[in-house]
């Protein structure tokens, strides 16, 4: 059987929890080959292939996952806090470039600092890191220098996240809730 | 005085929170519990809940209605993080309190000193109480600004505008001037200047427990002044600006200020779970368990005596070369190693046969080779060896 071209890095890096992005090459072949892939990953090991124009990843049944949820709370705190400097955060994650301290001065001057303080991957600069870290290992943001980073497209899950919410509460539609 | 132990009183709670909750509920909305709701409420717990929530003082009657006692109104605030806003002129009345008592002080500084030290655990009483009213204040306000700013009812713009104007007038620029330590007429600058005071008084005054009195309340202002600057910060950052803040809207925004409100309940993006096994994972008490079973499978182990003769043959160097002298002078070494093996084996290995042909390299040995490049095929048990025809004689000695 012939597999794809960069078959294994494909697989090696969406099984890590990486996000292809369509600047690399090997993106190209997992788009050509999108039905291939997706039956693979659903018969071998159970997991759902998610195809966007910009981005790829897979996702598992299980999603009792914490750094979902830090990422979540870290890119909902920094827009809220764009948005109060006068900045149009969606612009911002296209296009500019962040430094770590620009972030911690975000993070330490918020409003919710309360919840950032409780929260164990937020709560300081060196935490801070450590997640950010964690983002740059799995192609959420790309880093430029060791203190500045730029976000790729793989953001958009998090504001497709936050869009479906809103309308959700607009609707005033009841929410599963993740029990605690 | 009530009759019940403390603890059975948090236990009435514990178990009745939803009841004590309603009553809040409908304390907070109306200002008061219809007889009514009051029954309505009771009525699905029987005629024991009425009597219990009277003994153990969480309501009082007025007229025929009743009302949440304010210690039990004010733990559920808490408890629940549903504060009322306070209206400034509520808050600013602490400024009255705090004046006062610190006048008091400063003229009753040599007078008597039980009295002194009581009006310094009092101002140190008003000043814990009118930092969190401050502080639950600013949470309300950051609250009620936020859903404005998030607009989950979708009202319109000229609407939001009305009640952020109301928020700003009568909320947010009061007590921003209470706040504001550079007014002198602030509860703020109050503060500062008492901090001042007290941290003289607890260095020089005479007296050692009025000096430790001044130390705590020393320590105290310190920290509420840190406090009372991150109000202080968070209504200049967010709360003032906030006309300017609700004329964007994004529908982005809305979700993640619905969803920081808690963060903790509702699902985020699923992503893959990593792989990587942890000590408290959930498979690893059957990974574990399947890792150390693997050592206690005791294959049964079966030693077999082998029936077959061992080959036990080892080259006898010295008997060879006396068979090798007494058949000098010798046409074919190879062969006649063959040959002299063939005596004593059937089959010939092919070790066997190279450790004889060991002889070769003796110097008492002298060795002619063939002229026409003879070739002889010598065939072991498992090759067929092709070797030159050496003829051996003794070596002439000089």
């Amino acid at each position: 059987m012939v597999y794809p071209s960069h078959h294994r890095q494909i697989v090696e890096e969406l099984m890590s929890g990486k996000f292809l992005l369509n600047n690399e090459e090997h993106f190209n072949s997992l788009k050509e080959n999108e039905s291939f892939y997706t039956e693979f990953f659903k018969i071998s090991f159970d997991l759902e292939l998610i195809m966007k124009p910009e981005f790829s990843y897979l996702l598992s049944k299980d999603t009792q996952e914490n750094f979902s949820r830090d990422v979540s709370i870290f890119i909902a705190i920094l827009s809220y806090e764009l948005d109060r400097d006068g900045r149009n955060f969606i612009e911002s994650f296209d296009f500019n470039e962040f430094t770590f301290e620009e972030i911690d001065n975000y993070f330490m001057n918020s409003s919710f600092i309360d919840l950032i303080e409780s929260n164990k991957t937020l709560r300081d600069n060196e935490s801070r890191r450590t997640l950010l870290n964690g983002m740059a290992r799995r192609n959420i943001i790309f880093k430029t220098f060791e203190d500045r980073f730029t976000f790729t497209q793989a953001y958009k899950v998090f504001i497709d996240f936050a869009k479906e919410l809103a309308l959700k509460r607009i609707k005033g539609e009841p929410e599963t809730q993740n029990a605690e | 005085m009530i009759k019940a132990e403390p603890r059975t009183i948090l236990n009435f709670l514990n178990t009745y929170f939803d009841v004590v909750r309603d009553l809040f509920e409908y304390q907070q909305q109306d200002g008061l519990i219809t007889k009514e709701v009051f029954d309505m409420i009771c009525h699905k717990h029987g005629a024991q809940m009425k009597s219990r929530l009277r003994e153990y003082r969480v309501v009082r009657s007025i007229g025929s209605d009743f009302e949440m006692r304010d210690v039990y109104f004010k733990l559920m605030e808490f408890l629940l993080f549903e504060f009322k806003p306070l209206l400034p002129e509520t808050i600013e009345k602490y400024k009255g309190a705090i004046s006062e008592l610190f006048m008091k002080i400063r003229k009753s500084e040599h007078s008597d000193r039980d009295i002194l030290q009581e009006r310094i655990k009092n101002l140190s009483g008003q000043v814990r109480e009118f930092v969190d009213l401050v502080e639950r204040n600013a949470f309300r306000l950051l609250s009620e600004t936020r859903d404005l700013k998030s607009n989950i009812d979708r009202v319109q713009y000229r609407e939001k505008v009305h009640k952020a104007s109301f928020w700003i007038e009568y909320y947010i620029l009061p007590l921003n001037r209470i706040l504001d330590v550079n007014h002198s007429e602030s509860v703020t600058s109050k503060l500062v200047e008492v901090c001042e005071y007290a941290n003289r008084k607890r260095l020089d005054y005479s007296d050692e427990t009025t000096r430790s009195e001044y130390e705590k309340l020393y320590t105290q202002l310190i920290q509420t002044n840190q406090d009372l600057l991150k109000q202080s910060k968070i209504l200049t950052n967010e709360l003032l600006p906030l006309l300017e803040r609700i004329r964007t809207e994004s529908l982005i925004l809305t979700g993640f200020i619905e969803f920081l409100r808690n963060p903790y309940k509702v699902e985020t993006p699923p992503l893959l779970k990593g792989t990587r096994t942890m000590v408290y994972a959930k498979d690893m008490y059957f990974k574990v368990r399947e890792f150390f079973e693997q050592f206690q499978i005791e294959a049964p182990v079966i030693v077999e005596n082998s029936e077959a003769d061992f080959d036990r043959w080892i080259f006898d160097r010295t008997l060879f070369k006396e068979k090798l002298n007494a058949s000098m002078p010798v046409n074919d070494f190879f062969g006649w190693c063959f040959k002299a093996l063939k005596k004593d084996f059937d089959q010939i290995e092919t070790d066997k046969f190279f450790a004889v042909t060991g002889l070769l390299f003796d110097e008492e040995l002298q060795i002619d080779y063939s002229k026409k490049s003879e070739r002889v095929s010598i065939e072991t048990t498992t090759s067929v060896l092709d070797v030159p025809k050496l003829k051996i004689e003794p070596a002439i000695k000089l």
